[in-house]
């Protein structure tokens, strides 16, 4: 009980610590879009008649002809509570946008991590127990290639090979099929909410729409989790207590998993806790190829014709989601390692 | 019992297979009487009048709502594109104009009714125009253009008659009235969403849509897709009876390949916006209906600012003209598809004729250019930079390498510059950029209308900054031109000025590619660039 209230009140300190820089991302964002060439007013009155009368209602209506400052303040005054402004790009509030978008991004990105994790695990480990054999130049050999190829070739590809040749993959256009009926709402997540619905044939749909998607996006990430792994785990395994337990005579998979492992697997979930605050961030053109409907490619969109409130808005959400997944790689340190709490 | 059970599991069986069999084929036929297109932009408004609408949305609420009248169509080189000179009734049932020109009057269809069920009256239109013209909006811009500028200019005469009066004859008048803008909305419905600060009801339009069109929507979600399903009591298509489609699916899918694949396997009907290089090979397996057209309302230009030097210079811009290598650019950029505006040969010098666009007698000439940049005092040439869209990358980037590569040899020293489209417009727009890459496209493809938008006044569209008192004035002469044969002479004139000038180089019109399902049927061109789905049927 008490490590948990200790762990709890460490996070919350965390939390409160990180606030001010929370703060200095929002000023940054707003300043750097603005400091940016190019004017959204002028972009936004494109109609083929558009003139100069146009182009001063949109900046009007966006309150960019008043002063900086005052932009600034009114935009603090609006994110405090709670209104991000609205996107000019898709006609509606960033919030929303955003809302809808986010368990898109999530649900995309947390499968493709737990695919990489439970092959990169395994496969650093095995590495790790015959380093200089095949099987390590084999792991290795997958790696480099899973990082080498770009997403979006290693994307393309995929699509032509399943969907195009072979027809196994439905059509990659977002997270359903388009004629099937999406069930009610709860959590966003397509996979939960059609579990919850009960509606069986809608889980196997939006599994199999998520399945090609969430494969190219591993196999980005499985380099750098099973290079750590691997390293991490010839250390431990070549540590004095892994000697002890060998020498004991305790079982091959209480030595490697029990001791060897929990001891190699700390610097494993920071670098997942970076490679996930990364991927869903970066994983822009995983959406754009496969047409995922996530706060990436939004921001993309919204930043190439200079649209202030989405950029602002998505650069907002990603640094709240890296503070919280910090806080959880914190949290998580203490289960692996109970000496982290303490320090 | 025994027996009891397997007769009534077999009864059970029966039934499963029944069902089993029987949902594929009504998948199946609900499939068939769906169109489910797919682009690479997004809708973004259900009502095309609020700034920064894109082609999509002007697109779809061509069929979510209905305006007083539409084009027609008419066959161009085997193709069906739009007909301005054909101006059929869409809510009005008939139309007169009056003699000397001044009064439009329409006749209102007695059986239009908007989605809702409630008729479509005078005091409809009336306040739907009046909006146009009235409220900050897109369509106030455009109704300009047809002389159309105030609500008093609309008059209800009795519910089902609405007179248009206008300040002197302007044959852009009525065309205006079936352009995207001027649609008509159930004026009951979207006061009643009105506010003080937004009397015109703009932020409820924007998401809900309030018209008479041939389809309802039904999902709407900007940058994914939207739904619609058909408006059955809809009968303003030419045949006088619903749309074809039952159902119809405008699904955003961003990378190009993906659309191709799609459209190949056959799980999309229909698109429009395609890589060159990907219709190409798709034309070449033959299996899918590809139909080109010249995008005859719009031109590609490389234009360059007449204010900045050395493009101040007319032998410099004239020196350009004979030193660019368009086949090539046209084979790389658009792999040979639309209709070339170079490379033609005018008898004595003079254009043949008085429309806009016409090809113009220029080609690669490197001898040509090198005594027009004599004579223009510049031997060795000079340092330029040229731009272009991130947007338009796909066929701008081998343009660009191309015109770097020639003007090399003329002693032009070219930097390429790669910019993104929010900045690219503004650039244009402060008029700050020598050389560039640049699309025009107009709704009302007139000489006169192509002249006065965009080789006129201080704006944007202005992409050369031409700024020639001649042509001004024939160009606003023209505008009000009742005689076809003079108004021929004066398109002529303001061609002749153009070419000696060269304001700019008008290069080509590129192709509209729509590849669709062989059994789709009934595509025409629109003066939008953008399908309009009521045309489409399955055969």
């Amino acid at each position: 009980m008490g490590t948990i209230g200790a762990t709890l009140l460490r996070a919350g300190r965390r939390f409160v610590s990180s606030l001010p820089a929370l703060f200095g991302v929002l000023v940054f964002t707003f300043l750097l879009m603005r400091v940016l060439p190019g004017d959204p007013a002028v972009f936004f009155a494109s109609g083929p008649n558009a003139g100069k009368e146009e182009i001063e209602v949109i900046r009007r209506q966006l309150g960019l002809d008043k002063p900086l400052p005052n932009q600034l303040a009114i935009y603090l005054y609006d994110v405090g509570r709670g209104n991000l402004g609205r996107s000019m790009m898709t006609g509606q509030a960033v919030a929303k946008d955003l809302k809808e978008r986010l368990p898109a991004s999530l649900e995309l990105t947390l499968t493709a991590l737990l695919i990489a994790l439970v092959t990169a695990v395994p496969l650093g480990v095995l590495a790790a127990l015959r380093p200089g054999s095949l099987v390590d130049h084999g792991v290795r050999l997958f790696c480099s290639l899973g990082v080498c190829v770009p997403t979006f070739v290693s994307g393309l590809l995929l699509i032509y090979v399943f969907y195009y040749l072979l027809g196994f993959a439905p059509d990659p256009t977002g997270r359903i099929d388009i004629f099937a009926t999406l069930p009610p709402s709860r959590t966003g997540f397509l996979i939960i909410d059609f579990l919850l619905a009960g509606d069986l044939d809608g889980w196997w749909a939006a599994a199999r729409q998520l399945m090609l998607p969430a494969l190219t996006m591993a196999l980005f990430v499985i380099a750098p989790l099973a290079r750590i792994t691997r390293a991490s785990m010839l250390v431990s395994l070549g540590s004095d207590f892994v000697r002890t337990a060998r020498s004991v005579g305790l079982s091959w998979w209480r030595i490697v998993v029990t001791y060897a492992l929990r001891n190699a697997i700390l610097p494993v979930i920071t670098i997942a806790g970076i490679v996930f605050s990364t991927m869903l961030g970066a994983n822009v053109l995983v959406e754009k190829v496969f047409s995922w409907p996530g706060v990436a490619s939004y921001a993309l969109d919204a930043l190439l014709v200079s649209d202030y409130a989405p950029v602002q808005g998505f650069v907002l959400l990603m640094a709240t989601i890296f503070v919280i997944v910090n806080l959880l790689v914190d949290v998580l340190y203490g289960i692996a390692d109970p000496r982290a709490t303490v320090a | 019992m025994s027996i009891e059970m397997s007769k009534r599991s077999l009864f059970a069986a029966t039934a499963l297979l029944a069902v089993t069999l029987a949902a594929p084929s009504a998948f199946a036929q609900s499939r068939a009487e769906t169109l489910r297109y797919v682009t690479g932009a997004t809708v973004n408004t259900l009502d095309p009048n609020i700034p920064g609408s894109t082609r999509e949305a002007f697109a779809l609420s061509m069929s979510s709502y209905d305006r007083l009248v539409s084009f027609g169509r008419k066959l161009l080189n085997g193709k069906w594109v739009f007909d301005l000179d054909t101006i059929t009734g869409e809510l009005a049932e008939s139309y007169s104009v009056s003699a000397d020109g001044l009064k439009i009057t329409f006749k209102l269809r007695p059986d239009a009714k908007f989605q809702d069920g409630s008729p479509v009256t005078a005091e409809d239109v009336k306040w739907s125009l009046d909006r146009c013209v009235t409220a900050p909006i897109l369509g106030k811009a455009q109704l300009l253009t047809g002389s159309l500028t105030s609500a008093d200019q609309f008059k209800v005469i009795d519910p089902l008659t609405i007179e248009v009066t206008l300040p002197k004859p302007d044959k852009l008048a009525l065309p205006n009235l079936a352009t995207v803008y001027p649609i008509i909305i159930n004026s009951k419905l979207a006061k009643a969403h009105a506010t003080a600060e937004d009397p015109w009801a703009l932020n409820w339009t924007k998401e809900n849509a309030a018209g008479s069109g041939a389809y309802i929507v039904e999902t709407f979600k900007p940058g994914e897709q939207v739904i619609a399903k058909r408006n059955e009591a809809w009968n303003r298509g030419t045949p006088d009876k619903p749309a074809a489609f039952k159902r119809l699916i405008i699904q955003s899918v961003p990378e190009p390949a993906t659309r191709a694949n799609l459209v190949e396997r056959g799980d999309a009907d229909l698109v429009i916006d395609l890589q060159a290089s990907d219709v190409q090979s798709l034309e070449g397996k033959g299996k899918l209906k590809v139909i080109s057209t010249p995008q005859y309302n719009a031109v590609t230009f490389i234009s360059m600012n007449n204010t900045i030097p050395p493009f101040d210079n007319v032998n410099v811009r004239r020196a350009i003209a004979f030193a660019l290598p368009y086949d090539d650019m046209f084979k790389a950029a658009l792999f040979g598809r639309g209709a070339p505006l170079y490379g033609a040969t005018w008898a004595d010098g003079k254009p043949p004729s008085g429309g806009y666009p016409i090809p113009q007698p220029i080609k690669l000439d490197l001898e040509k250019a090198k005594a027009y940049l004599k004579e223009a005092g510049m031997p060795d040439g000079f340092s330029t930079t040229f731009s272009f869209n991130v947007g338009q990358a796909a066929t701008a980037e081998p343009m660009a390498a191309l015109v770097k590569e020639q003007l090399g040899k003329i002693g032009i020293k070219v930097d390429i510059q790669k910019l993104p489209d929010a900045q690219m417009s503004t650039a244009i727009n402060e008029k700050k950029l020598p050389f560039f890459i640049e699309g025009i496209v107009a709704w009302l493809p007139s000489t006169d209308y192509f002249y006065r938008n965009f080789y006129t006044g201080k704006q944007r569209w202005n992409y050369s900054s031409t700024d020639n008192a001649e042509l001004e004035k024939i160009a606003q002469e023209a505008r009000f031109e009742a005689d076809k044969a003079k108004y021929e002479e004066q398109g002529k004139a303001l061609n002749a000025i153009h070419f000696d000038q060269m304001f700019q180089i008008p290069i080509w019109q590129a192709a509209q590619d729509a590849v669709m399902q062989p059994t789709v049927d009934g595509y025409v061109y629109q003066f939008t660039r953008q399908v309009d789905y009521r045309n489409l049927s399955r055969k």
